[in-house]
């Protein structure tokens, strides 16, 4: 979350995909860097929170995000 | 000038159940902070209240030494023990002790603060017998003012930064001493550059730990053998950001003596358990110390338990920071 709102800062836009065991920590750094509403991207289980995943598992699960990505940056 | 904003309280019931309210404390009650108190606390240390000893930069975080006072006022300090808690604070708050990561991981990383130097035997840190338990106040309350530090001030809080899955008992407090005087292994402190006669604590970061309790091997090599199963199994990892990884090995009483017998110094054992790694083949690849210095080697406990503790890292570098006193801080 901090790397996206910094990104933002720096004028790049950007976006933050959030597990949903860390999200409430997400959204304590969105609120205390100033941008409580900051959208984020939330991915659940099966995934698991650390990213210990096969390749097989990040090809589905970008497959899932990325429509939503595409439409955060698109319509903002 | 003290800066923090000042709370009256009827009695100390209701101070407590306040502080509890405002997720002020660890769970266990606290002594409070009067500006009397934090203001002998800096002038044990020789600190101005504004006098910066860390930052956190991505919580927005800057801790001062008047945060610090306060803290160890409320984890049950002795003012005598405050320079000690300031150096274990400006340890873990270096870069590369990465108080961000460490203390808001799934893992639950605990912060084990290790003391060296004259210091212990003035302040009475324990070295020896149930060193790492409860028992000892200058041990419990320097471990836990860094905490509450970490709480209050750093915004490790569970549900906000603190994002353990279980976390551990380790983060009410955990610091010890070096037993330095059971052996003629050279300290820790000395090892990383100071002199025998300067006091340091030293910060170690770590997500796992593991008791190799063997009562059978009696010579150095069978007993590194007991703990390279072990590292070698789990691994030593480290980031980009901290490259390379420290490794924390208690080697207790009925341990050292062995090494001590055959003469090894800790420089020895640290080049021995390399050189194991090394010629581990593909496991070697774990073993992110970056040479046998990742290896930190301390002797502490009492006699009668055959055992070492490891503690395996977090994604940090253990830091050392001297203990300084008054006089040195009012010079600088």
């Amino acid at each position: 979350m901090r790397d996206a709102i910094e990104l933002e800062w720096a004028g790049v836009p950007s976006l933050a995909i959030i597990h949903e065991a860390v999200r409430g920590s997400a959204e304590s750094m969105a609120r205390l860097s100033g941008f409580p509403d900051y959208g984020f991207i939330l991915v659940d289980y099966p995934w698991i929170p650390t990213a210990v995943w096969t390749d097989d598992e990040v090809r589905t699960l970008a497959r899932r995000v990325a429509p939503q990505v595409i439409e955060r940056f698109v319509r903002g | 000038m003290l800066r923090a904003a000042r709370h009256e309280y009827r009695d100390y019931s209701s101070l407590l159940e306040d502080y509890y309210e405002r997720g002020w404390t660890d769970g266990l009650p606290v002594v409070p902070p009067t500006p009397e108190s934090v203001e002998l606390f800096l002038d044990r240390a020789g600190l101005e209240p504004d006098r910066v000893l860390g930052a956190v930069p991505t919580r927005e975080v800057v801790v001062t030494a008047e945060h610090a006072a306060i803290n160890a006022v409320m984890a049950g300090c002795r003012p005598e023990y405050f320079p000690t808690v300031v150096a274990a604070i400006r340890a873990h708050l270096h870069e590369m002790g990465n108080c961000h990561s460490t203390t808001g991981t799934l893992s639950g990383a605990s912060q084990i603060v290790v003391v060296n130097g004259p210091v212990r035997g003035e302040i009475g840190v324990e070295c020896r017998g149930a060193c790492f338990g409860p028992g000892f106040r200058a041990n419990a309350t320097i471990g836990r003012a860094l905490r509450l530090v970490i709480r209050n001030v750093c915004r490790a809080v569970p549900g906000v930064f603190d994002r353990a899955s279980l976390s551990t008992p380790m983060r009410y407090a955990f610091c010890f001493g070096e037993d330095e005087e059971a052996n003629d292994w050279l300290p820790l402190h000395v090892e990383r550059g100071f002199s025998p006669q300067e006091s340091t604590a030293t910060v170690h970061s770590t997500m796992q730990v593991c008791e190799v309790m063997d009562y059978t091997s009696r010579t150095p090599e069978a007993i590194c053998e007991g703990w390279l199963a072990e590292i070698l199994r789990r691994g030593i990892f480290a980031d980009r950001f901290v490259a390379q990884a420290n490794i924390l090995i208690v080697v207790s009483a009925e341990h050292q003596r062995y090494f001590n017998q055959a003469g090894w110094s800790k420089a020895d054992l640290r080049n021995h358990l390399w050189q194991r790694c090394q010629a581990s083949g593909e496991n070697a690849k774990r073993i992110m110390l970056g040479g046998p210095e990742g290896f930190l080697v301390v002797g502490a406990g009492g006699p009668g338990h055959a055992t070492t503790w490891l503690f395996f890292p977090h994604l940090a570098w253990a830091i050392t920071q001297r203990i300084e006193s008054a006089n040195d801080e009012r010079r600088t």
